[in-house]
C-alpha cells in the first residue's frame, strides 16, 4: 500500500502530462493549417453548473470567431494550488492567451507573471488576480458592485413600492462583496428612493437554516416590512422559503442574488418575481472575445469601448472590461437557463 | 447511582439536577424578558422557536452521550449536510416515507460507526478522527452534489418537517421523544451506566469488565443515527436543501451540551440539561432580533448570555458546597 501510493501518483502525473501534450499537438496541428490563436481558459473549478455555462459561452465565441483553438481545463476543486500547474504547463506549451478565474488573487500572481514574461498574454475573468503582481492585461468583470446594488434597489422599488420598509439578509458581517453591495444600496436608496428604509440587516453566515429562521423573526418583529433582500445564494432561498411558509408570498417581496436554478421553485410559485445575476454564458463569450483582441493588439489600455459580437459594444474602464448591467431572471425566461 | 436519582426529596432533586434547573430558570427569565416585546410570546412565535430548535435538540442528545463518554465529535455539522442530502435525494427518487426516514439515519449511523471504530478500535483520539471526518465529508458532499441544492422535493417529504399531530408540530414530538428515550437510556439501562463509567474513568471501567471499546463504538453509532434524524427534521422544513448545510452546527450542539451541564471531560451530566440549553440558544437568537439588538452586537450578546447562564450556575454550586 505504502509503496504503491507514490507510483500511482507519478502515473497520474504522467497521464496528466500526456493529456496536456495530446491537446497541445492537436493545437499545433491547427496552427499549421490556419494559424489559429490558442486560447486556454481556466475556471475556478470544473464540473459545476456555473462554470459549465461559462465554458459554453466561450465555445460559442470560439466557433463564431473561427480562428480560435480553445482549451478549457482546470482543477476539480476550487483551489489555487491546483490552478498553478495548469498555468505552468500552458506557459511551457506557449499558448497565445491564458484566461483565468482566480481562486486567490495573490497566490496565483507569480505563475501568471512568469507566463507574461515568456510572452503569453494573460487576462482574468470572474475573479481577478492581483493586477500589479501578475501583470495581467485585462480583467473581464461580470458586474460592478454599483450595477448590482442599483439593480437590486430598483427591483425592490418596483415590486414593494418606493416607500417600502425593507430588511436585508446578508452573508457574514465581514463578507466583502455583500458589504460593498450594501454600501451601494444604502447610498443609492438615499439618492433615488429617500422614503425607502432599511429596518434591519441580519447575518446568517452561509447557513440556510439561520437565513430561514432570521427571516421568520424579521417578519414577526417588523410586521410592516414590505420586502426582503437575500444577498447570497444561501440567504436568498432561505429568505424566500420563510416568506412562502409564513403565507406572505406576493405580500412581501423577496429580491436577491443567486443562480436561477436554485431559485426556480420560488419563481414558479410567485414568491420571488426576479432573480438578479449576470449571465455566465455571456461572461465566457466576452472573455474569449477579449482574449483574441488582446492577443492581436486591438484592445489596449486606454480603450473605453469594445465590440464583442452579439453583445455589441461593452464598456471598458481602466484595465477592466465590463459585461454590463446584471441580468434579470423571471418566470418567463428562467427555464432557459441551467446554471 | 440510579437509586439516588429517583429519591423523592426536593433537596436531592436540586443537588442532582441543579444545573439543569438553573439553566431552566434562566430560560424562563429570558422568556419573561423577551416576552415584554410585542409578539414574542404569541403561539406562532413560540411554535417557530420550538420547530427551529428541534434539529439542534435532537443532535444535542447524541452529542450528550458522546461527551459523557469522554469523547467529542466535531464532524457533526458535515455529517448533518451529508444526511440532509441523502434524505432529499431519497425523497426525490420517489421512495416511500419509511425509507426516506430510514436512509438519512442509516447514513448517519455509518458515519458514526466509522468514527467510533477509528476511535475505539484503532485508538486514534476522537478530536483527530472527527476533524479528519469533517473535511472528508465536507469535501465529499461538494464533489457529490457539485454544490447544487436539492430541489423538486415531493410534498410528502415536507410532512415530516411541517406536519403536526394533535396541534403540536411533528419536529417537536420527535425531539421530545428522542430526549425522553436518551434520558431513559442513560439513566435506566446497563449501556447508560457503562457510558457514564467509561467517561468517568476509562481505566476503572476496563477493570470492572465493561467492554469499553464496544461502548464507545455504540455511542458514536447511536449519535450518528440521531444526527441522521436531526438532518431529516432540519431538511424537511425547506423547499430546497442546501448541499452545504450545517456549517458551525457542531459548535452549537457542543455548546448546548456544555451549557446544559455535561462535564466536557466526561462522566457527568444529563440529556435534560442539553435539551433545555438547546432551546435556550434558539430563544436567545430569536429574542435578540425581536429586541432589535444591533446586528453587529448580536453574536457577542448571544455569547455573553450563554456565559451568564454558566456563571450563574457556578455561583450556585459554590454556595451549595459545604
Amino acid at each position: 500500500m505504502r509503496k504503491a501510493f507514490p507510483i500511482i501518483l507519478s502515473l497520474a502525473g504522467v497521464m496528466l502530462l500526456l493529456i496536456a501534450c495530446g491537446k497541445k499537438q492537436a493545437g499545433s496541428g491547427a496552427t499549421g493549417t490556419g494559424a489559429k490563436l490558442v486560447v486556454a481558459v481556466m475556471p475556478k473549478l470544473k464540473g459545476i453548473d456555473y462554470f459549465n455555462a461559462v465554458e459554453r459561452g466561450a465555445r460559442e465565441a470560439a466557433q463564431e470567431l473561427g480562428d480560435i483553438d480553445l482549451t478549457h481545463d482546470g482543477p476539480t476543486e476550487g483551489k489555487v494550488d491546483q490552478q498553478i500547474p495548469f498555468i505552468e504547463s500552458w506557459t511551457l506549451q506557449k499558448v497565445d492567451v491564458i484566461a483565468v478565474a482566480c481562486n486567490d488573487p495573490d497566490a496565483i500572481s507569480p505563475a501568471l507573471k512568469r507566463a507574461r514574461d515568456k510572452g503569453v498574454h494573460v487576462i482574468t475573468y470572474d475573479a481577478d488576480a492581483n493586477a500589479e503582481k501578475s501583470g495581467r492585461e485585462f480583467f473581464v468583470n461580470q458586474a460592478t458592485f454599483e450595477d448590482i446594488g442599483r439593480a437590486l434597489v430598483d427591483e425592490m422599488a418596483s415590486q414593494a413600492g418606493e416607500d417600502a420598509k425593507v430588511a436585508i439578509v446578508s452573508s457574514s458581517p465581514t463578507a466583502p462583496n455583500q458589504n460593498a453591495w450594501i454600501a451601494v444600496m444604502k447610498r443609492y436608496m438615499a439618492e433615488k428612493y429617500p422614503k425607502m428604509q432599511i429596518v434591519t440587516i441580519q447575518y446568517p453566515e452561509e447557513d440556510q437554516g439561520r437565513a430561514f429562521s432570521m427571516t421568520q423573526d424579521i417578519l414577526k418583529t417588523y410586521p410592516d416590512v414590505k420586502g426582503v433582500f437575500g444577498l447570497s445564494s444561501v440567504a436568498f432561498p432561505g429568505a424566500a422559503d420563510a416568506v412562502r411558509q409564513a403565507g406572505k408570498s406576493g405580500k412581501v417581496a423577496v429580491v436577491g442574488l443567486s443562480t436561477p436554478k436554485s431559485m426556480k421553485e420560488f419563481v414558479k410559485d410567485g414568491t420571488v418575481k426576479t432573480v438578479i445575476l449576470w449571465n455566465p454564458v455571456d461572461l465566457g463569450y466576452l472573455t474569449v472575445y477579449v482574449a483574441k483582441a488582446v492577443a492581436e493588439g486591438k484592445l489596449k489600455p486606454g480603450a473605453t469601448e469594445f465590440e464583442a459580437g452579439r453583445l455589441g459594444k461593452v464598456k471598458v474602464e481602466g484595465d477592466q472590461v465590463l459585461l454590463g448591467p446584471p441580468m434579470k431572471f423571471t418566470a418567463e425566461n428562467i427555464d432557459q437557463y441551467d446554471f | 447511582m440510579t437509586s439516588e436519582r429517583i429519591s423523592p426529596t426536593r433537596f436531592v432533586l436540586w443537588r442532582q439536577y441543579g444545573r439543569e434547573m438553573s439553566v431552566g430558570v434562566f430560560l424562563l427569565l429570558l422568556l419573561g424578558y423577551f416576552g415584554t416585546t410585542p409578539g414574542f410570546l404569541q403561539t406562532d412565535n413560540l411554535r417557530d422557536i420550538l420547530i427551529n430548535a428541534a434539529p439542534l435538540v435532537i443532535a444535542a442528545c447524541g452529542m450528550t452521550m458522546v461527551i459523557i463518554a469522554g469523547m467529542i465529535d466535531i464532524s457533526a455539522g458535515s455529517a448533518l449536510a451529508v444526511c440532509a442530502v441523502v434524505a432529499g435525494l431519497t425523497a426525490r427518487s420517489g421512495a416511500s416515507l419509511p425509507l426516506v426516514i430510514l436512509m438519512p439515519m442509516l447514513a448517519g449511523a455509518v458515519i458514526g460507526a466509522v468514527n467510533g471504530w477509528l476511535v475505539a478500535f484503532v485508538r486514534i483520539p476522537a478530536i483527530i478522527v472527527t476533524l479528519g471526518m469533517m473535511s472528508v465529508l465536507r469535501g465529499g458532499i461538494i464533489w457529490w452534489t457539485r454544490g447544487e441544492w436539492i430541489g423538486n422535493l415531493p410534498p410528502s417529504f415536507s410532512a415530516v418537517g411541517r406536519g403536526e399531530i394533535a396541534g403540536i408540530p411533528l419536529p417537536v414530538w420527535i425531539a421530545f421523544g428522542i430526549v425522553l428515550a436518551t434520558a431513559l437510556l442513560l439513566a435506566r439501562t446497563p449501556l447508560g451506566r457503562h457510558i457514564y463509567a467509561v467517561g468517568g474513568n476509562p481505566v476503572a471501567a476496563t477493570r470492572m469488565g465493561i467492554p469499553v471499546r464496544r461502548v464507545l463504538w455504540l455511542v458514536f453509532t447511536l449519535h450518528g443515527m440521531l444526527l441522521g434524524l436531526s438532518a431529516l427534521v432540519y431538511a424537511s422544513r425547506f423547499s430546497v436543501i442546501q448541499s452545504n448545510a450545517g456549517a458551525g452546527f457542531e459548535l452549537l450542539a457542543i455548546s448546548a451540551v456544555v451549557v446544559g451541564g455535561v462535564n466536557i471531560f466526561g462522566g457527568q451530566g444529563t440529556v435534560w440539561g442539553s435539551a433545555i440549553a438547546g432551546l435556550l440558544l434558539q430563544v436567545i437568537s430569536t429574542g435578540l432580533i425581536f429586541r432589535r439588538v444591533s446586528e453587529y452586537w448580536a453574536p457577542s450578546v448571544q455569547g455573553a448570555l450563554v456565559l451568564l447562564a454558566v456563571v450563574a450556575d457556578a455561583l450556585r454550586t459554590r454556595r451549595a458546597r459545604p
